[in-house]
């Protein structure tokens, strides 16, 4: 092999293998330099649709039982009038939905949690780590938990299982949907059966008001504005955790343990 | 008589792979130890943020399904760290054919990880390689197999060159 070949191999290979690492990333940053409007979120774990790909509609989101159809004239008209709670500003974080908060406002620490019912890390979050911080710093009045719906657009079942969320947080039980939600995520998500994984939990009246509830077009605007608030925040992945302390804010993105999260939190308070 | 100029092709090329290999290693190091979660002040925060990026990577690491849960913890922890020795190691250019090897020999690892991983089909939603997230595809894999074939060529010179008596080195 001539000194010339391998000069030119070598280089080649040097070339192209920056090209692609450019490539690469430029291919997903691109979803990132994005106005924040257009762009596509993802989960931690990665989503399984391209960054730069928008996701398009799934069959069974458009196909769905009316219940689970996005809400028409019609529907508008026999939704029942419960109104969404007015949304108040708390320790200066605008649209605080009190339905989906936990804890004393007047917690030294706000954490807002931009969450996806479908996304696993958000189910690991839930399972690992929410549960705790629940028991030991939201229910002492150390923290004021604030749950966002970020329905992702590469999950097909998101922005159902959001509204029915939300529907239920007007009622009073989110943990209970939220709960049974996470934590038979693979079997909905296969199926998307939100509605029977919801009933399996809550009275026949109460599935009855839910049901109305998610064709009300203020449960859409909620979820939207989470969505517009997360893209403040440069939410690009679920869970993110907006901590907030004295002013400061502290993004946390991905799952956290909760030995790793409350030694945090005790170093905040000890401040 | 000197063997060797001062700037062969050979030493051309160690010396534009070293750069570009080591700048990979540390920006891939970077991504594992500061992202997603970004938090520089105050050092306790820069603490956090560090532990909850290691465990968001041993996560990944744990997808790829070759280690338990506690030794990919362990991998996890110690990888990057590798990574980012290894990276300024081969930017400031001392001893440079040794620490080649061990960038060769780090991506035969992954290459080999994520062959197998990409074989069986596993569900890999992020390879964990850099700070954006990507699935494992066809694309990972000649990316890597292009890093290895220029570590493995840049190792092989490095050795070469380093057999003849330095250009520059007094005349015996």
């Amino acid at each position: 092999m001539s000194r010339s070949y391998l000069a030119r191999l070598t280089f080649a290979l040097i070339f192209l293998s920056g090209a692609l690492l450019v490539g690469c990333n430029s291919q997903s940053q691109s979803a990132d330099n994005r106005p924040a409007s257009s762009a596509a979120p993802q989960t931690t774990t990665g989503s399984t649709m391209p960054v730069s790909t928008p996701a398009p509609p799934h069959p069974a989101e458009t196909e769905a039982a009316p219940v689970q159809a996005a809400p028409t004239k019609a529907s508008q008209a026999s939704a029942p009038q419960i109104a969404p709670a007015p949304a108040s500003t708390v320790a200066g974080i605008p649209d605080v939905d009190p339905h989906k908060t936990r804890g004393s406002k007047s917690a030294p620490i706000v954490m807002e949690t931009f969450s996806d019912f479908q996304c696993p890390a958000c189910k690991q979050l839930y399972l690992g780590t929410s549960r705790q911080l629940n028991d030991n710093y939201v229910a002492t009045g150390k923290v004021f938990a604030i749950h966002r719906d970020f329905p992702l657009p590469g999950h097909a079942y998101s922005r159902i299982a959001a509204r029915y969320g939300r529907a239920a947080a007007q009622l009073g039980r989110l943990e209970q949907v939220e709960q049974v939600l996470f934590e038979n995520q693979e079997k909905w998500e296969q199926t998307g059966d939100v509605d029977g994984t919801v009933a399996s939990v809550l009275s026949p009246a109460d599935m009855t008001k839910i049901r109305a509830l998610i064709k009300n077009p203020a449960i859409d605007a909620a979820i939207e504005k989470d969505l517009a608030l997360g893209r403040t925040y440069s939410v690009n992945q679920t869970p993110t955790t907006i901590i907030h302390y004295k002013g400061q804010t502290y993004p946390v993105v991905g799952i956290v343990s909760y030995d790793v999260l409350h030694q945090f939190l005790d170093q905040l308070l000890k401040q | 008589m000197m063997q060797s100029s001062p700037l062969n092709l050979r030493r051309t090329v160690v010396l534009l792979g070293r750069l570009f290999l080591g700048a990979t290693f540390v920006y891939a190091a970077y991504s594992k130890i500061l992202h997603p979660t970004f938090i520089l002040h105050p050092w306790f925060a820069f603490k956090f943020a560090v532990q909850a990026n290691l465990a968001n990577f041993a996560g990944e690491v744990e997808t790829f399904k070759f280690v338990s849960t506690a030794n990919a913890a362990l991998l996890a922890h110690a990888l990057p760290f590798i990574e980012l020795a290894l990276g300024l190691l081969l930017l400031i250019g001392w001893r440079v054919r040794y620490w080649l090897t061990g960038v060769s020999l780090l991506l035969i690892v992954f290459l080999s990880v994520l062959t197998r991983a990409y074989l069986l089909r596993l569900d890999i939603k992020d390879c964990g390689c850099f700070a954006t997230p990507e699935p494992l595809n066809g694309m990972t894999l000649v990316r890597d197999s292009v890093f290895l074939a220029a570590a493995l060529l840049c190792t092989y010179f490095a050795f070469v060159e380093a057999r003849k008596p330095h250009p520059w080195a007094a005349p015996s």
